[in-house]
């Protein structure tokens, strides 16, 4: 039997992981898709022009302010949210340990955002 | 707990092949795969840029690979399908009150569909050169 | 009068350890219930089966069982609405005692661990128990719980939980569902008692939103959304926890 009233229970973490998965799943929903319409298909297809992506716009546009915004945007807080619903996939498969689940899939989106910081710092350099 | 007598079956890790309600939610649950191949593209890219050119070129290549387009083609199908089920969930989970009523939830779902689309047209708008 | 056929699992554990399954075919029209049919093989086929059921009206929550392995109340699904052959087990992820009748208690353990009751000591005649008045509570502060008060304990949200399935640690649906209502009350003041158990790993955290526990609920109590809710709660009480420090 549970103890309904103990003051030692432990409180999880869950609450900082689930606010980064919730805050890229509405970036994941609302800003992604736009980005892979057009960076990934129409104009890599060839239906739209490709000088809209030509080198120096594409460097004027990512390495300025709101170019760290759509970093920001559309792949670091997206990577936490993927990460979240890996772990929790590899949980529901019953696939590996919790402990090195959580240290593997955050590690990777916080090491993969941080190049992606990095990639932008030296491009503003 | 369990008495001596008493049976319990373990759940397999198969559970979710058991119910098509399952299936969908494990469908949701991977939209993320094909997202993390369309960041990976993008940081790709980043650090193309870094190189130069001829360096970008040679991403834009690769962007037009075909089986490149189709993974991306699978990526832009994942995100509409998890926005769809996102939306839904949004207002579940937190209702929003206006003038002492719950604003209806397919009202809610609505205005992020339509945030989507204008997220969309700026979009064009500024690829088009309008910056 | 046409017939279906019912597989049911039997499990009889004084005759062996293996559940198996016993087929019957039930005359049938478009009034007959799941529990009408299990009342049938019980009267007219085999009185060996075992079955929990009381009010067949869906207010007693005790007839629930899997039919085509989604959890149903037997008085509150019919015959008519299964093409094909019917498959009846017992709730899953429960222990099963005898054919379909399961060990509620790991449930009833969860629902007595976040206190869902009124709790609030104004206004009571000195350590009587008893209140000097009634509390009193306006349409509009009913309106904030009263979606998530209608549950009548039958557990089939806990049979539609994959992650209760997965970890029966997991409070589960039901009783998150009344923690967030009883939280969500105007005459309560046990929200600082109850948010611990929310807070824990196996409380509102092992949820992902699989959103089955509202599809299965007769009384479209909404857990999910209850529960989602509770995350909410959580949060903020980590935060308040953090500037508190």
């Amino acid at each position: 039997m549970r103890k309904s009233t103990s003051d030692n229970i432990k409180r999880s973490d869950e609450p900082i992981w689930w606010g980064l998965f919730s805050a890229g799943g509405v970036c994941f929903a609302v800003f992604v898709p736009a980005a892979i319409l057009f960076i990934a298909l129409l104009i890599p297809a060839g239906i739209m022009a490709p000088e809209a992506l030509s080198f120096e716009r594409a460097e004027s546009m990512i390495f300025s302010l709101p170019g760290l915004i759509f970093i920001g945007v559309v792949v670091c807080l997206p990577l936490f949210h993927a990460a979240h619903r890996i772990r929790h996939g590899l949980h529901d498969l019953k696939l590996g340990k919790e402990q090195l689940n959580k240290i593997v899939t955050y590690g990777s989106a916080a090491l993969l955002s941080a190049l992606a910081l990095v990639g932008f710092v030296i491009g503003i350099m | 707990m369990a008495k001596q007598t008493s049976y319990f079956p373990e759940l397999k890790r198969d559970w979710w092949l058991k119910h098509p309600y399952f299936k969908k939610y494990m469908a949701r649950e991977a939209t993320v795969l094909p997202l993390v191949f369309f960041l990976v593209c993008l940081l790709a890219g980043l650090f193309s840029l870094l190189q130069g050119a001829q360096g970008w070129q040679g991403w834009l290549q690769f962007m037009q690979n075909p089986l490149v387009i189709a993974l991306n083609l699978l990526a832009f199908m994942a995100s509409l399908f998890h926005a769809w089920t996102f939306f839904q969930l949004f207002p579940r989970v937190m209702p929003l009150r206006a003038g002492g009523r719950t604003v209806p939830p397919h009202l809610m779902v609505l205005g992020q569909w339509l945030g989507v689309l204008v997220v969309m047209v700026l979009a064009a708008w500024i690829l088009m050169g309008g910056l | 009068m046409t017939t279906k056929q019912l597989s049911i699992q039997r499990y009889l554990p004084e005759q062996g350890s293996a559940p198996y399954w016993q087929d019957f075919d039930i005359p049938f029209d478009d009034s007959t219930s799941i529990l009408d049919a299990l009342n049938y093989v019980k009267e007219e086929l085999d009185g060996s089966l075992s079955y929990r059921w009381s009010c067949r009206m869906a207010i007693c929550g005790s007839c629930g069982v899997m039919v085509n392995n989604t959890p149903k109340l037997g008085c509150k699904s019919f015959l008519r609405e299964y093409e094909g052959p019917v498959k009846i087990a017992p709730l899953a992820h429960f222990p099963v005692e005898k054919d379909l009748i399961i060990d509620m208690e790991p449930f009833l353990d969860h629902l007595a661990a976040v206190q869902p009751y009124l709790i609030n000591d104004s206004g009571l005649i000195n350590g009587s128990g008893e209140s000097e008045e009634t509390f009193k509570q306006t349409p509009e502060q009913m309106e904030k719980y009263k979606q998530f008060a209608g549950c009548i304990n039958c557990g089939l949200c806990y049979s539609a939980c994959p992650q209760f399935g997965l970890n029966p640690e997991f409070l589960g649906p039901a009783a998150l569902t009344l923690a967030h209502r009883y939280n969500l009350d105007s005459r309560d003041q046990g929200k600082k008692q109850r948010m611990p158990q929310m807070n824990r790993e196996e409380g509102v955290w092992s949820c992902t939103f699989v959103g089955f526990c509202s599809e299965v609920c007769p009384k479209n109590v909404d857990p999910a959304a209850a529960v989602n809710q509770g995350k909410v709660e959580s949060a903020k009480d980590m935060l308040i926890g953090i500037f508190k420090g």
